[in-house]
């Protein structure tokens, strides 16, 4: 029994290594473009190191029950009426209820940070439209423009709206996504971090043009964007 | 091709009360059947053409033959109700009202003696049974061809040969058949077959309404297809049809709108089916403690589909009201509330997941603890963890909304519920997993379905796990990390426990056995291509390609491409099934009365099981899983028992 | 499949399943009815849920309801409330009747009660045609057809039954032993004009 369970392990940590060099030899997200999104991604790779031990252990345990105790088809035996272990059944409820509720409060601080507004966020008004985006900088008197143009570094509040159907506004290095809701208002926070150009894109169908619902995102210096600003005024 | 064996006499076509028409071609035309359901369909579409033109005549309303209103009603309600009527599947309740004579214990409509049986009302549950999985299985390989072809469109960026109506259209339907067509009745198949005989009753409480229940389907299979037909093409906004962009559409999308309902309806006649029987027709001894964990699931499965399933009729019935009556439950402008929509579809579609994987964790129960040799472990925390389910899963619908625009105070308590299912499901897979250990595990293709759903599902659960988080969910929403999602729990999880089941019970359901060989190299080409086709979904969709779009980012060309070569792999491993099945069913070995030694009561009957279930009804005298438990027996037969020595010899 | 005939036809002997153990106490079809109803009401729900949306949740719903120019009619109304709860006594009264035996009690009952409830659906569709505003007059006017409607349309489900209670009835088809398929008819009716007195307080009233 002692060197089943330690063959189990080593099946365990064999398959736990494995799907731990897939999670890391690929580079599954997007690079993070904003502070937004680095906290998401911390999220993400704490709810990765769980869900990969718990994938280790089930498919171990299938894996080497399969190895172990698989007989011929013909064969007459029953196996040893187990029906049941009270202990094991409470660590199986209590261990995950744990894990589950670890996420869950890490996931809600996340949540309440990149829900924080600081001062004086940069207002961006986004009004969906099939298909096309329009960005409306309120603090710039209503300045319009179909490219999103953002300085690197200051926070940043969409508040956005649609005219016909619903469309949602997302910019996939920002790790930020939104609804835009005809007749009512959402909003989300993003803090560029990194300068470059990003797509902005429509990620809910909303006819049939939903999939080329694309536009622009440019993070540029604050100099660049006063620059910026100043052209389209003039 | 016969399920049921027969005493010729206790079939009647005709029982004496219903004069029987007179000559052969004066039957075939009045005579309850396919061709009275056609040619009573035609009338009844006439006649609610006339009903609604003659209407708007007499309000004077203009124009009078206006089809967007004409077709909904004729073509999808009178019609079908006409079609069931001409089918015969109102036959019983008409000479009732009437007061004409009934039986109501007449079972002139039991049993199949040919393959033509199975095109007529059929009260047998186990003919139902086998309608159903029979119809769904069809829709199955609809939806996937139409997988076929968006896949093929997929491959490279861009259009290559479908406009993009078609594709919104593919992917709508493809989801919608596999839905409402395949997963939930395919289930519900299944457990028409089996649960009846693992209770210990000769059939299901309403055998009558069952019988309807079944007949719904077609006609909501048929309204979907025929959408394609529709000026303008077929529905387009994906399964979940949100407003207000569904109601915008052109008339395909009251296709959609009404289809929901018929198959609405079916679920949730065959779920009260279910309920009563269970609660009220099960064997002396059998305590819900010593039910089948398959029949604890179609009960816990069966509560959900009564409670939540009115939602999407009501969701359903208002989009079509703004599209058709100009109300404006949805639209902003009239005053509606947009987000509405997506409550009540959620309400009802979230539940809808647990319909679509509760039974088949009780299939799954069903097959490790017989092939493992072991009783379930843990039998009444699986019992419990179902019910545990059942409440969480009303409490968790905005999960699907966290971007939705929702109240910003939904989204943690959502958050909480979601990630709490975890614990319940948790339970099951550790149990299963601990009734294999120890086991005498044989390796029979239903086992190794059961086996992969485990495995697959719990993939497709943690991923579940992250987009219960709400930040991932932010970031991952929309995109083809969803479709994996979709695709592990849906695939992974509910389609391979139906092959598990139907593999499992497809001795006792024809009387032969599967092949096998065939059998596992179905499994190992599914579970293969399976995973080459979803599994890179995660990738792309975290990387940024979101879901339903028919041109994407460049950079995820070549990734599209070894998925759609994959998917081909996997449509094709469903051609080893199809195969086996049909050949095995027609000429295979002959399958004994209980090949699996397992102990609950469907086995205890032949292969397939005598017309009535039961000679006497069996007295139950333990669990149903006493494997191993030296002389535990789940039941005792009294004459049935006869009726095994007399198939053997 | 416990059935037994309402009115035994025939009554030969008939080679048919073993009867099923009856493993609650609880009828099935009384069971399936109320199962039946329960799924009803989460229908019901639904439709209250979207009133719910569009005057509570609404940013821009009117604080007036319904908004200005127009009135429901309460007071019409009222009196249908009120012609549909006394029916649902006659309906009592009726299958009372019939279990103890008096069948033309019984029949003038049921009689009574389908009038009722033909009554209050005449008025309903009267109050439509005389209200003011239609369908497409705004989200008020959606809720306000849309529960009234569903409910209309329950009442036809339930006369319906009553009618093939009727039917059934004034062909001498039940009696003190056999009177289900009277009490089913029944505990439908009794459901509708519930609803109507959850739907009359929500639209009209509130
Ligand atoms: C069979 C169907 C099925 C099942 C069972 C599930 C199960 C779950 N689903 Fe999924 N889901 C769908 C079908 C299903 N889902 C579909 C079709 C959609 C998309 C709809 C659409 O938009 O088109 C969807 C979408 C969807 C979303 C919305 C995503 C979005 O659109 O943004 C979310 C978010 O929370 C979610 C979460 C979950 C969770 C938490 C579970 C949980 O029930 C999973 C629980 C299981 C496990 C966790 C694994 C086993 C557990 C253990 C081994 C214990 C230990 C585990 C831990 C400690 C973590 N699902
Ligand atoms: C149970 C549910 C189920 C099943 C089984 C499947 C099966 C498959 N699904 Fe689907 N899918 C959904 C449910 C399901 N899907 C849902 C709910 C959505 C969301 C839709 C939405 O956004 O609204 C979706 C969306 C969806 C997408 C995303 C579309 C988009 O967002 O743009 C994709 C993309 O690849 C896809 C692919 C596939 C493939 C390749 C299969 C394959 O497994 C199919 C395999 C094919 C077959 C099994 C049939 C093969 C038949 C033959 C080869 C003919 C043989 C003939 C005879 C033998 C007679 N599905
Ligand atoms: Cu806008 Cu999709
Ligand atoms: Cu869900």
């Amino acid at each position: 029994m002692r060197k089943g369970i330690v063959q189990l392990v080593a099946i365990a940590v064999l398959i736990g290594v494995l799907v731990t060099l897939v999670a890391v030899l690929f580079q599954w997200l997007p690079t993070s473009a904003s502070e937004e999104f680095d906290r998401i991604q911390d999220i993400y790779w704490f709810a990765t190191i769980i869900s990969i031990g718990i994938f280790a252990v089930v498919a171990a345990v299938v894996v080497y029950s399969v190895w172990k105790w698989r007989v011929p088809l013909d064969d007459d035996a029953d196996g040893p009426p187990i029906h049941g272990h009270t202990g094991l059944e409470i660590i199986w409820t209590a261990v995950p209820a744990i894990l589950v509720i670890a996420i869950g409060i890490a996931s809600a601080v996340v949540l309440s940070e990149n829900g924080r507004a600081g001062e004086r966020p940069l207002q961006v008004n986004v009004v969906g439209q099939q298909f096309t985006w329009k960005f409306v900088y309120s603090d710039y008197g209503d300045l319009t423009s179909g490219e999103l143009v953002l300085p690197v570094g200051r926070e940043v509040r969409f508040t956005m709206t649609s005219v016909d159907v619903i469309h949602s506004f997302w910019v996939p290095n920002f790790g930020q996504k939104q609804d835009a809701v005809p007749g009512i208002e959402t909003t989300i926070l993003v803090t560029p971090k990194r300068t470059g150009e990003f797509a902005v894109i429509c990620a809910e169908l909303c006819g049939l043009g939903h999939a080329t619902m694309r536009a622009k995102a440019r993070v540029v210096t604050q100099s660049e964007f006063d620059a910026w600003v100043k052209e389209q005024a003039g | 091709m016969t399920t049921t064996q027969h005493e010729p006499e206790q079939v009647e076509a005709y029982p004496e009360h219903f004069e029987p028409p007179h000559g052969p071609t004066w039957r075939l035309i009045f005579g309850p059947g396919l061709v009275r359901g056609v040619w009573v369909a035609g009338l009844f579409f006439v006649l609610g053409m006339l009903l609604v033109a003659g209407l708007r005549f007499w309000w004077g309303w203009d124009p009078v033959w206006l089809w967007d209103v004409i077709l909904p009603i004729a073509g999808m309600v009178t019609a079908p109700i006409g079609f069931l009527g001409g089918i015969g599947a109102f036959d019983y309740w008409l000479h009732y009202i009437s007061g004409r004579p009934t039986r109501p214990e007449d079972h002139s409509g039991h049993g199949a003696r040919t393959w033509k049986d199975y095109f007529r009302v059929n009260t047998d549950h186990k003919v139902i049974g086998i309608q159903y999985l029979v119809t769904t299985f069809t829709f199955f390989t609809i939806g996937g061809l139409m997988a076929m072809f968006f896949r093929a469109e997929l491959a490279q960026p861009g259009l290559q040969f479908l406009d993009s109506q078609t594709f919104n259209g593919l992917v709508s339907a493809h989801a919608t058949l596999m839905i409402f067509l395949f997963i939930i009745p395919a289930f519900a198949g299944i457990a028409n077959f089996v649960v009846p005989l693992m209770l210990g009753a000769p059939d299901m409480a309403f055998p009558r309404l069952n019988a309807l229940s079944y007949w719904l389907l077609p006609i909501a299979g048929v309204l979907f297809l025929a959408s394609f037909l529709a000026p303008g093409g077929s529905f387009a906004t994906g399964w979940t049809g949100y407003a207000p962009l569904a109601e915008g559409q052109p008339l395909g999308q009251t296709f959609f709108n009404m289809g929901v309902q018929w198959a609405g309806a079916s679920s949730v006649m065959t779920a009260l089916n279910f309920l009563v029987t269970i609660i009220t027709m099960r064997a002396p001894g059998m305590t819900f403690w010593r039910m089948p964990l398959l029949v604890w699931a179609n009960f816990t499965t069966s509560l959900l589909v009564v409670i939540a399933t009115p939602f999407i009729a009501g969701s359903q019935f208002f989009v079509m009201f703004d599209r058709i009556m100009h109300t404006s439950f949805f639209t902003p402008e009239g005053g509606g509330y947009a987000l509405g929509y997506q409550h009540i579809f959620w309400f009802y579609s979230h539940p809808a997941v647990y319909i679509m994987m509760l039974p088949g964790f009780g299939i799954v129960s069903e097959v490790i603890s017989a092939n493992a040799r072991k009783p379930i472990f843990g039998y009444r925390l699986m019992a419990l963890s179902l019910v545990g389910i059942l409440f969480l899963g009303f409490s968790v619908w905005a999960h699907h909304m966290f971007v939705a625009g929702m109240a910003d105070w939904l989204r943690v308590p959502m958050m909480i519920t979601t990630l709490l299912i975890a614990i319940p499901t948790g339970i099951k897979v550790f149990s299963w997993i601990a009734t294999l250990w120890r086991g005498r595990i044989h390796l029979t293709t239903p086992m190794l379905f059961a086996l992969g759903f485990v495995t697959m599902f719990v993939i497709g659960g943690l991923s579940g796990i992250y987009l219960g988080s709400v930040p991932i969910d932010i970031a991952a929403s929309d995109t083809y990390f969803i479709v994996a999602h979709i695709h592990y729990v849906l695939f992974g999880g509910s389609v391979f426990t139906i092959f598990a089941g139907v593999y499992f019970w497809f001795p006792k359901m024809t009387g032969r056995m599967y092949d096998e060989r065939l059998g596992k190299l179905h499994f190992w080409l599914t579970f293969v291509s399976f995973n080459a086709t979803f599994f890179p979904m995660h990738y792309i969709g975290l990387r940024g390609m979101p879901r339903r779009v028919f041109d994407y980012d460049e950079a995820f060309g070549d990734l599209n491409f070894v998925i759609t070569i994959a998917s081909f792999v996997l449509g094709a491993s469903f051609v080893v099934f199809v195969y086996n099945v049909v050949q095995s069913w027609v000429r295979g070995p002959v399958a004994d009365a209980n090949p699996w030694r397992a102990h609950s009561l469907e086995w205890q009957v032949s292969s397939p099981p005598p017309i009535f279930n039961f000679d006497e009804i069996p007295q139950v005298v333990g669990g149903p899983y006493e494997y191993g438990v030296p002389g535990a027996r789940h039941a005792v037969m009294r004459s049935g028992e006869a009726a095994r020595e007399v198939q053997h010899a | 499949m416990t059935s037994h005939a309402e009115a035994v036809h025939g009554g030969h002997e008939h080679h048919g399943p073993p009867p099923a153990h009856k493993s609650s106490r609880v009828d099935a079809r009384v069971l399936g009815m109320l199962l039946f109803i329960g799924s009803e009401i989460m229908l019901f729900g639904s439709f209250f849920t979207v009133y719910f949306f569009v005057r509570v949740v609404n940013p821009d719903a009117p604080s007036e309801w319904p908004p200005p120019p127009y009135e429901f009619p309460v007071f019409v109304a009222g009196i249908n409330t009120a012609i549909l709860v006394t029916s649902s006594f006659t309906m009592h009264w009726a299958l009372q009747s019939i279990k103890r035996g008096q069948r033309s009690a019984f029949l003038a009952g049921m009689v009574i009660t389908f009038v009722m409830g033909l009554a209050f659906l005449l008025t309903q569709v009267i109050e439509y045609l005389h209200v003011g505003f239609n369908t497409g007059d705004g989200a008020f006017a959606s809720v306000f057809f849309g529960l009234t409607g569903l409910h209309g349309a329950h009442v036809a489900v339930g006369l319906t039954l009553l009618g093939m209670v009727i039917i059934r009835g004034f062909r001498g088809h039940f009696s003190p032993e056999h009177h289900h398929g009277v009490e089913l008819p029944g505990i439908y009716w009794h459901f509708v004009d519930i609803m109507w007195i959850v739907v009359y307080s929500t639209v009209y009233l509130l």
